[in-house]
């Protein structure tokens, strides 16, 4: 693999590595922090972006689909908005700099820039493997976020909002959150742009999950029609934890969410929950590995995607029994509705199993509307494209509907509802 | 005493070392220098007066081959293969070539009566219970007696080695070899085009069923060679063939290397069967020895309405890499592929399928059953696709394994890409263990345990095992058993 040996940089590449240069001085943290920083960018500079012949990065060639890097814009200006669920405490970064005041009490937080400057973050800033592309941008230029303990037996009743909003250039944030024993808690992670000019955005979230933890992590993502976004969220669930992720991409130009988990506690039980609402000409990738790596532990993904228009979208979805893993129970699903001959839809679910005595099974499909379904509606008196609405909002709304709090599930719902009406 | 002998015994007969085609026969050879140069192949193409053409197409390979890496995306491990340590071509002595069955060394005819295997055909006749099927014998690197030859020109049918072919039909041979995997394709199917020695043709003209069975029966016997067989079947509108083929090697501790390439062609309306039961030495308990098989087999829907059909037991090689696939390039095509794979003792299995719908109405179904035990690795690997003009490509998929012992391991990595909105595509895959439930209602009623399993196994692949032809299907049966024996407790 000495492929990247004799590489022409392309426009994006030189950009980032010259953004480097340009703002190395004022990113928060030196020494170690520093260090770490200048190992990724040589590890970038060397590699590359990825390509397809990357096999994690097989069908979305971020080389070739990562056109250009707006500048980071010091001068540019967003400010907070209201929170999805009212009554949320929200913590919001804006344009990448994270607002420190009215910080919620009951946990403990601090901003991610603090954590750079002491030197406490260097442990964090690491590639996961060396096809790392998300971690090594994101931990070569990251300047905040949030830093979060959520403590033993904390039960949150208001959700928690980690709002970024971005209106031009570049942002890259991170949120390590430490959910301590029997903790119980909502975190909504929003995404959204209050601009039209093109923004690159990368987050990295890192959860640990301790003993007996409970909790639903939202993840929206609305950016603008030609912001690039780059995510990635890694968790560990202890002994009986819980994590419920729900993913909802409906925005973005070039759109890859990773995630990655491991159960390393008997009893541990993860739940991804997606929705891809995908039209225009834009490319949305979501990729997702679980190792089941102790016995005893389960897991069901459903994800639902729908593309209208010139829309690419790629599932790739890897779960790992390790040797000795008995008992694990996995199911994944992937299932799309392809509206347009333009759009296309790949899905790479895989399974690498080591332990005999397992319950683990894949779905994907990829069809249209159901023709019989169409024509029973239209036959009660109901026009073809409302009728299409109907069927494709019935298809995500399943999912929606797994959370309790029926003021998100509205609130979500309209959201959904509203991008249907414009794209349909 | 007794007892304890005949514990011995069985301990001896539960073992991965079950493999009993695994003799070796001395006949003298033939063979080129070991190691591949130009040196080689224009030996290879004179030793089988190959005409010019040939040659040449030999040489734009190897040097293609060259340039070219091996491929390390599979799951499969092995020491790097030295190709010159490599004998690429080895013929007996006595019958270089095909002849009549009389003119066949006796010798060579005794190993195929041990393998089971009627190459007389008034025995085959005399025979009333075995069905009739016309087998073209390949022994090392070359085709020693094809059966039947001429009933099946009575009918049309040419069935003989592709050498006799390349140069009794060397229009037919280059009208359509390297059409459907061209020289360029992958690593080993350039490697192939550069050395093939041997293997079949069948072409069935318009209009004609094949009246019998066709098959190639391969065998490796001489030390250190690579078998390197190309098969090209041809199936004109209309027309309808079904192929068996089969093979075994001796058992040794060196690796052996097997990289073929079978293209298939079916033009309108015509429907070929290609059906393999794959019994190369798997290796010993400790994983030494056993056959690297290193396989490119893809078939062409070459005309509208045609159909192509892959059925596959794989239960031999050290190695398996292989990837029947079928493309659908004609109107209303259809393709299928049923697999068995079973792996045990220190195997490693990554096969699979490719679906490639180009045409309108095109539909594909994948029946995959992956049996993985002791440390074995059985990964499924498949592609479904579809062009943006194949409109209503259907596709149903599903693989499933099974796991017997935790030191195994069972993989999917299915590819499916979608490209219009027309297209509907399924796909499941299950990875499971034996049930208990099921295996203790068979133990209650006094079946023990092995024979459990062995039964509970054949029901989990019998939708396979239902395409394979009769006579095939209780070989595979069989194999499927002694494949298992060992892997439990």
């Amino acid at each position: 693999m000495n492929m990247q040996t004799a590489i022409t940089m392309t426009a994006a590449e030189t950009a980032l590595i010259d953004a480097y240069t340009a703002q190395i001085g004022e990113l928060p943290g030196e020494g170690a922090v520093l260090s770490a920083r200048d190992t990724l960018l040589a590890n970038l500079r060397q590699q590359g972006l990825p390509t397809r012949r990357v096999e994690s990065w097989h069908y979305t060639d971020l080389r070739a689909l990562l056109r250009a890097v707006p500048a980071f814009d010091p001068t540019a200006f967003a400010e907070k908005v209201d929170p999805l669920v009212p009554g949320s405490s929200v913590l919001s970064v804006l344009n990448g700099k994270a607002d420190t005041k009215n910080l919620p009490a009951g946990i403990n937080v601090r901003s991610y820039a603090e954590s750079l400057i002491d030197g406490v973050a260097a442990a964090d800033l690491i590639e996961r493997d060396q096809d790392d592309a998300i971690g090594r941008i994101n931990g070569s230029f990251v300047r905040d976020g949030f830093e979060i303990e959520v403590p033993e037996g904390t039960e949150l009743e208001q959700p928690v909002e980690f709002q970024l909003v971005q209106s031009a250039g570049q942002s890259h944030s991170r949120f390590p959150v430490t959910f301590g024993a029997n903790s119980k808690a909502t975190i909504i992670e929003r995404h959204l742009s209050v601009s039209d000019a093109a923004s690159l955005v990368t987050v990295v979230s890192d959860l640990i999950l301790d003993e007996g933890a409970e909790i639903t992590w939202i993840i929206l993502q609305q950016q603008g029609a030609s912001d690039s976004h780059l995510a990635q969220v890694n968790f560990d669930l202890g002994t009986n934890a819980k994590l419920r992720l729900f993913v909802i991409n409906a925005g973005g130009k070039l759109v890859r969410q990773e995630v990655h988990g491991v159960t390393t506690g008997e009893g541990a039980d993860f739940k991804l929950r997606g929705i891809n609402l995908l039209g225009a000409e834009t490319h949305t990738d979501v990729t997702f590995t679980l190792g089941h790596d102790v016995p005893n532990t389960t897991s069901t993904e459903i994800l639902r995607n729908v593309l209208f228009d010139r829309a690419k979208g790629v599932f790739q979805g890897q779960i790992r029994v390790a040797p000795d893993a008995q008992k694990t129970d996995a199911k994944m699903a992937c299932n799309t509705l392809l509206l347009s001959d333009d759009a296309d839809f790949s899905a790479k679910p895989e399974l690498e199993i080591f332990a005999d005595d397992v319950q683990c099974g894949h779905g994907a499909t990829v069809i249209d509307i159901n023709p019989t379904h169409l024509y029973y509606l239209r036959a009660r008196g109901i026009p073809e494209n409302k009728a299409r609405a109907m069927l494709v909002n019935a298809f995500v709304d399943e999912i929606v509907e797994e959370l309790e709090d029926e003021g998100l599930i509205e609130t979500l719902e309209t959201i959904i509802a509203a991008w249907l009406e414009k794209h349909a | 005493m007794a007892a304890v002998q005949e514990t011995i015994d069985q301990v001896a007969l539960i073992d991965v070392d079950q493999y009993k085609y695994g003799f070796e026969t001395t006949i003298e050879m033939d063979k080129a220098p070991k190691g591949l140069s130009e040196d080689i192949i224009r030996f290879i193409s004179a030793k089988k007066n190959e005409p010019d053409w040939m040659l040449e197409w030999r040489l734009e390979a190897y040097q293609r081959w060259l340039t070219l890496e091996e491929p390390t995306w599979a799951r499969v491990n092995y020491p790097k293969i030295d190709f010159n340590e490599i004998y690429f071509y080895a013929a007996p002595k006595s019958t270089p070539g095909p002849t009549s069955i009389d003119d066949v060394d006796p010798e060579l005819l005794r190993v195929y009566e041990k393998l089971g295997i009627p190459l007389r055909e008034q025995e085959i006749l005399a025979g009333v219970k075995t069905p009739r099927i016309a087998v073209d014998a390949v022994f090392d690197s070359v085709s020693v007696v094809t059966t039947f030859k001429e009933e099946l020109k009575k009918a049309g049918v040419i069935f003989m080695s592709i050498s006799e072919a390349i140069r009794e039909h060397p229009d037919l041979v280059k009208k359509y070899l390297g059409t459907v995997v061209p020289t360029t394709d992958n690593y080993y199917a350039t490697l192939n085009s550069a050395v093939f020695t041997d293997g079949s043709f069948v072409f069935v003209p318009k209009g004609v069923r094949c009246p019998m069975e066709l098959s190639t029966y391969f065998r490796i016997n001489e030390k250190g060679t690579g078998q390197f067989e190309r098969t090209l079947i041809i199936a004109e509108d209309s027309a309808y063939v079904s192929y068996l083929e089969g093979c075994t090697a001796p058992q040794r501790d060196e690796n052996q290397l097997h990289a073929a390439v079978v293209e298939l062609v079916a033009l309108d309306d015509a429907e070929i069967k290609y059906s393999t039961v794959q019994n190369w030495y798997p290796g010993d308990k400790e994983g030494k020895g056993g056959i690297y098989n290193f396989v490119t087999k893809r078939g062409d829907c070459r005309g509208k309405n045609s159909k192509i059909s892959w059925t596959q037991v794989e239960t031999g090689s050290a190695i398996t890499w292989k990837y029947p696939s079928c493309i659908l390039r004609g109107d209303g095509s259809r393709g299928e592929f049923y697999s068995i794979a079973v792996s045990n003792g220190h195997q490693q299995i990554d096969s699979g399928t490719k679906m490639i719908h180009l045409g309108k109405n095109t539909s594909s179904r994948i029946v995959s059953k992956g049996i993985a035990a002791g440390v074995s690795q059985n990964t499924y690997r498949g592609q479904v696709s579809t062009h943006r003009k194949a409109e209503n490509a259907r596709n149903f998929t599903q693989c499933d394994s099974l796991l017997i012992g935790d030191k195994c391991g069972a993989h999917t990595v299915p590819y499916i890409e979608a490209r219009n909105s027309s297209a509907q595509f399924e796909h499941e895959a299950t990875t499971s263990k034996i049930s208990e439930d099921q295996l203790f209602y068979c133990l209650q009623r006094g079946i023990p345990t092995e024979a459990a399993i062995a039964l509970i196994v054949n029901g989990f692949v019998k939708e396979v095992i239902q395409e394979l032809p009769m006579e095939f299907a209780v070989e595979a049966q069989k194999l499927i058993g002694i494949s298992l024996e060992g892997s439990v407790g």
